[in-house]
């Protein structure tokens, strides 16, 4: 067919990943004052730098406590994992904000920037001097973002909160699981990762809204709140029936049929709810009278119905494998995929061509290959350009390049202990064992030699 | 409201002041919008990753415009059990805020010329057919950027609009289980492949209790849009976006890739476990389930001098033993020894006691399960206004949550309106885009 040929041409050529660096970046010039830690914080400002943004990250002398957390205390190249995925194209500066000089730095640094993210306790920053009407004094256009897992006013504000507590206290932990089973916690830090991605969009729509009325603002973002927005028609089914929505395992209760099925080499999530994509689905199953009897999508969610409709495309699954019933899937229009491990991303040829995994050489780690975020844009897509750093690596970089600071009086901070680097006794600190010294360096003063000597 | 409602437990009373000051829910309504100048086609079909979003955007201000096929969206029977208020499912009705909702007949000829029409007056158009069914209609994006060069198409499918997958796959249609699926994340989802007490059937693949594969990726797709709206205020162009919400679960799975790419092995499911961070998991109480943490050694101390367990800290003295798969099993049925003796709320009273004390070894953690009831009733959400409800004229008493930007303090997020029937603005969107009144409206199949 020509048409679908020349559809399958234009995506290719919009979207072709060996263009990206020749490609704009949507929130280039932008910058970025990161004052977070852990996951979600870090993870909102990861989403600015793959688009573009010059993220510039604060740690304290304790370093981020993302470095202490890798799957079974193993440090790659004395990189933490936990520490690497929410953490690429940034700089990195050692200082603590508690510090009176160190509070002058980083208002000079606000005049020059865009946006400043926090996610510490609610207020930490007001009482270092920090506050935003204190930033906005020095840069009215400055937007803020501070994120918590309750907000910064309210009966809970000052409670602390993990992606665990927010998984739960937002309700998702109770309706995961099986049925007659406990609840579950997601198997990543899901409340970290999605809460910072509407952490990114409220950031976007003040940028948007600043660049027509040059105005900033103060945004305050819940985490748990965020959770229960998460969680579609839990709510309004509570409200109205006054009961819990239970847990159910891998059936959708609202779409029908939606599940896991078990096949004979493996496991096959499926779903056919439009009249078609049912019709096509007992047509491949050679059961055609199960259409006839349910001819209405809402009709089949009902309990009974439901229950027989799930257990007869149990015992038809059973009797195929898991690429069968694909390609039967492909064939009579109904969705149906196999669950894809880490191992099956890794190698698919998909994702590489789509650019969602890219492959790059870090000057300090080596080669590399990570998911990079989506959506793909076709005109200023998101790139990959280095991974994380050790403890202040790019100390020098920002006092000279946007500071304009001479090198001695970079040094003399770095005397004084305002601005610091690794702690050569903390591993997880440090660049990999090999390092030459050089590698990754963005403006090289003599003093980065010497601490790596 | 009064100033201890205000302040709760702040560390900075006067910041939290100052907060409530900045974003008090009362004055939500009189501020401006962040997109009110914006205009959107949300031309979605039985997928909740295009209505999320575009109810972000119409959240921030934004005129959308829903398009739907005469019967309306496959979406509005998406619901459990079948419950239908009206026209509507509870999944539709809570994700339909601040929306327009006009039909149009897209097999029709008439109805494709009034889609390439209307698509000419908007900013941004979302759609989530099987990729290329608009380009086939003439209605891709090579046509619509013909007439309207600004304009942002935003494609949303599983498997995306390009790639090996995508073109051998082209044939179906999206869904939330489909996204989970194949987002890795669903593969180490679920009850914990390592521990003996857990019964062999159990150990499958799980999905979140929730659309996360659609909602992330809306939430996904709406960042994109964003990131185009504000390019084009620089360039004044538009662009094409392909989101697939497979991948926007796939891109936060955590350090599933990057440990597969260093160690070329894949990680066990873990269920409340945790193979970098541990205890940080769920125990069962008396009176239900509770989240607890103790990792770092520190933390771990207090954790063990809590449950006055010295023996445990001596068997798992550093994160390696604590990180040990095959220790964690036996971890967690020991905490739960102790927990399940207390209720969630006598646990947190000791927690709190602990953290209090000048001789505390460290900081833990904790915090009952909640359920959807017991959260509707908490005094924090309804100061927050983290649930909005309603006397919708036609579908009668509602709730539904907020916007979750409704503490922006110049531009804060709101819900106007919950819902509409389908083709109930039909009128008024005709009349205004393309001037056709009453008369000639009723000749059109819409």
């Amino acid at each position: 067919m020509p048409k679908t040929k020349s559809y399958r041409g234009l995506t290719k050529e919009l979207f072709d990943p060996r263009q990206i660096f020749e490609k704009r970046e949507s929130l280039q010039g932008i910058r970025v004052l990161e004052v977070c830690h852990v996951v979600l914080g870090p993870a909102a400002c990861d989403y600015l730098a793959e688009f573009g943004a010059e993220v510039i990250k604060f740690e304290g002398q304790g370093g981020d406590s993302m470095r202490f957390v890798t799957p079974y205390a193993y440090f790659w190249k004395n990189l933490s994992l936990g520490l690497e995925i929410e953490n690429h194209n940034k700089y990195w500066v050692g200082m603590h904000l508690g510090n009176p000089r160190a509070k002058e730095l980083f208002l000079d640094l606000v005049k020059r920037s865009d946006v400043v993210v926090d996610n510490l306790t609610a207020g930490t920053m007001a009482q270092w001097g920090l506050s935003y009407k204190e930033l906005r004094e020095r840069n009215p256009r400055i937007i803020q973002l501070h994120c918590c897992g309750y907000g910064s006013w309210g009966p809970w504000t000052g409670r602390p909160s993990y992606d665990a507590v927010a998984q739960s206290m937002g309700g998702l932990s109770s309706i995961t699981g099986f049925e007659e089973r406990g609840p579950l916690k997601s198997g990543v830090w899901i409340a970290d990762w999605v809460t910072a991605l509407m952490c990114a969009v409220g950031i976007m729509a003040a940028l948007n809204h600043r660049a027509r009325t040059g105005e900033g603002q103060f945004i305050d973002y819940m985490q748990a709140e965020s959770v229960i927005r998460m969680l579609d028609w839990t709510w309004l089914y509570s409200f109205k029936t006054g009961e819990n929505r239970k847990r159910s395992g891998n059936r959708d209760l609202a779409i029908c049929p939606s599940d896991l099925f078990p096949c004979s080499d493996g496991w096959v999530a499926l779903a056919a709810f439009g009249d078609e994509e049912f019709k096509g689905l007992c047509k491949a199953m050679g059961q055609a009278d199960l259409c006839k009897k349910y001819p209405d999508p809402t009709q089949r969610l009902q309990e009974e119905n439901a229950r027989e409709i799930l257990d007869r495309i149990t015992q038809w699954t059973k009797t195929k494998r898991v690429q069968e019933v694909e390609e039967l899937a492909d064939k009579y229009g109904f969705a149906a995929s196999r669950v894809l491990s880490a191992n099956d991303a890794y190698h698919s040829q998909h994702l590489r061509e789509r650019g969602a995994i890219q492959e790059y050489d870090d000057p300090l780690y080596g080669p590399m290959v990570e998911p990079c975020y989506p959506p793909r844009l076709s005109e200023t897509p998101a790139r990959l350009k280095w991974s994380s750093r050790p403890l202040g690596f790019d100390n020098g970089y920002v006092f000279a390049k946007i500071l304009g600071l001479p090198p001695e009086e970079v040094k003399k901070l770095e005397d004084e202990k305002v601005i610091f680097k690794w702690n050569p006794q903390i591993p997880s600190h440090c660049p990999p064992a090999e390092w030459d010294g050089v590698r990754g360096v963005k403006l090289p003063f003599s003093s980065e030699r010497k601490h790596n000597g | 409201m009064d100033d201890k409602t205000i302040v709760g437990m702040a560390e900075d009373a006067e910041f939290a002041r100052w907060a409530y000051q900045e974003t008090c829910p009362e004055d939500a309504l009189k501020k401006p919008e962040a997109l009110a100048h914006i205009r959107v086609i949300d031309a979605s079909y039985a997928s909740f990753a295009g209505l999320f979003a575009s109810s972000i955007l119409a959240e921030m201000g934004a005129e959308v415009i829903r398009i739907e096929p005469p019967g309306g969206d496959l979406a509005r029977k998406m619901s459990p059990y079948g419950i239908m208020i009206k026209d509507s499912g509870l999944a539709y009705i809570s994700e339909a805020r601040n929306k327009f909702h006009i039909t149009l007949d897209l097999r029709q000829e008439e109805g494709r010329k009034l889609f390439s029409q209307l698509s000419a007056k908007v900013d941004v158009l979302i759609e989530t057919f099987k990729p290329g069914h608009l380009d086939g209609l003439g209605l891709g994006y090579k046509h619509l950027s013909k007439k309207n060069a600004s304009l942002i198409y935003c494609a949303i499918h599983s498997y995306g609009q390009r790639g090996e997958d995508a073109e051998k796959h082209a044939n179906q249609p999206a869904y939330d289980i489909i996204d989970q699926a194949r987002g890795v994340i669903m593969s180490i989802t679920g009850e914990p492949d390592l521990d003996p007490e857990v019964p062999r059937e159990y150990k499958r693949p799980l999905k979140h209790g929730s659309w996360i594969g659609w909602n992330t990726g809306g939430a996904w797709a709406a960042f994109g849009i964003l990131l185009a709206l504000f390019d084009r205020t620089r360039t004044g162009r538009g662009q094409f976006i392909d989101c697939a919400p497979a991948e926007g679960l796939l891109a936060i799975s955590n350090y599933l890739m990057q440990y597969f790419h260093i160690s070329g092995e894949q990680m066990p499911r873990a269920g409340n476990y945790d193979y970098a961070i541990f205890p940080y998991t769920y125990v069962r109480t008396k009176d239900g389930y509770t989240f607890i943490s103790g990792f770092a050694d520190p933390n771990w101390t207090a954790l063990c001098e809590i449950m006055n367990r010295p023996d445990l800290r001596a068997e798992f003295p550093t994160i390696k033993e604590r990180l040990n798969p095959h220790n964690q099993p036996t971890i967690q049925h020991e905490i739960e020894k102790f927990t399940t003796q207390y209720t969630s709320d006598e646990i947190l009273d000791m927690v709190q006691n602990y953290n209090k004390r000048r001789d505390k070894k460290g900081t833990v953690v904790t915090g009952r399960l909640e359920s959807p009831l017991e959260i509707l009733g908490r005094e924090h959400w309804n100061e927050r206004r983290t649930f909005v409800r309603c006397n919708d004229p036609y579908y009668g008493e509602l709730l539904v949550p907020n916007s979750t930007f409704k503490a922006m303090s110049r531009t804060p997020g709101r819900v106007k309106w919950v819902c509409r029937p389908i083709g109930a603005d039909n009128e008024f969107i005709y009349q205004k885009y393309l001037g056709i009144r009453d008369r000639k409206l009723k000749q059109i199949k819409l």
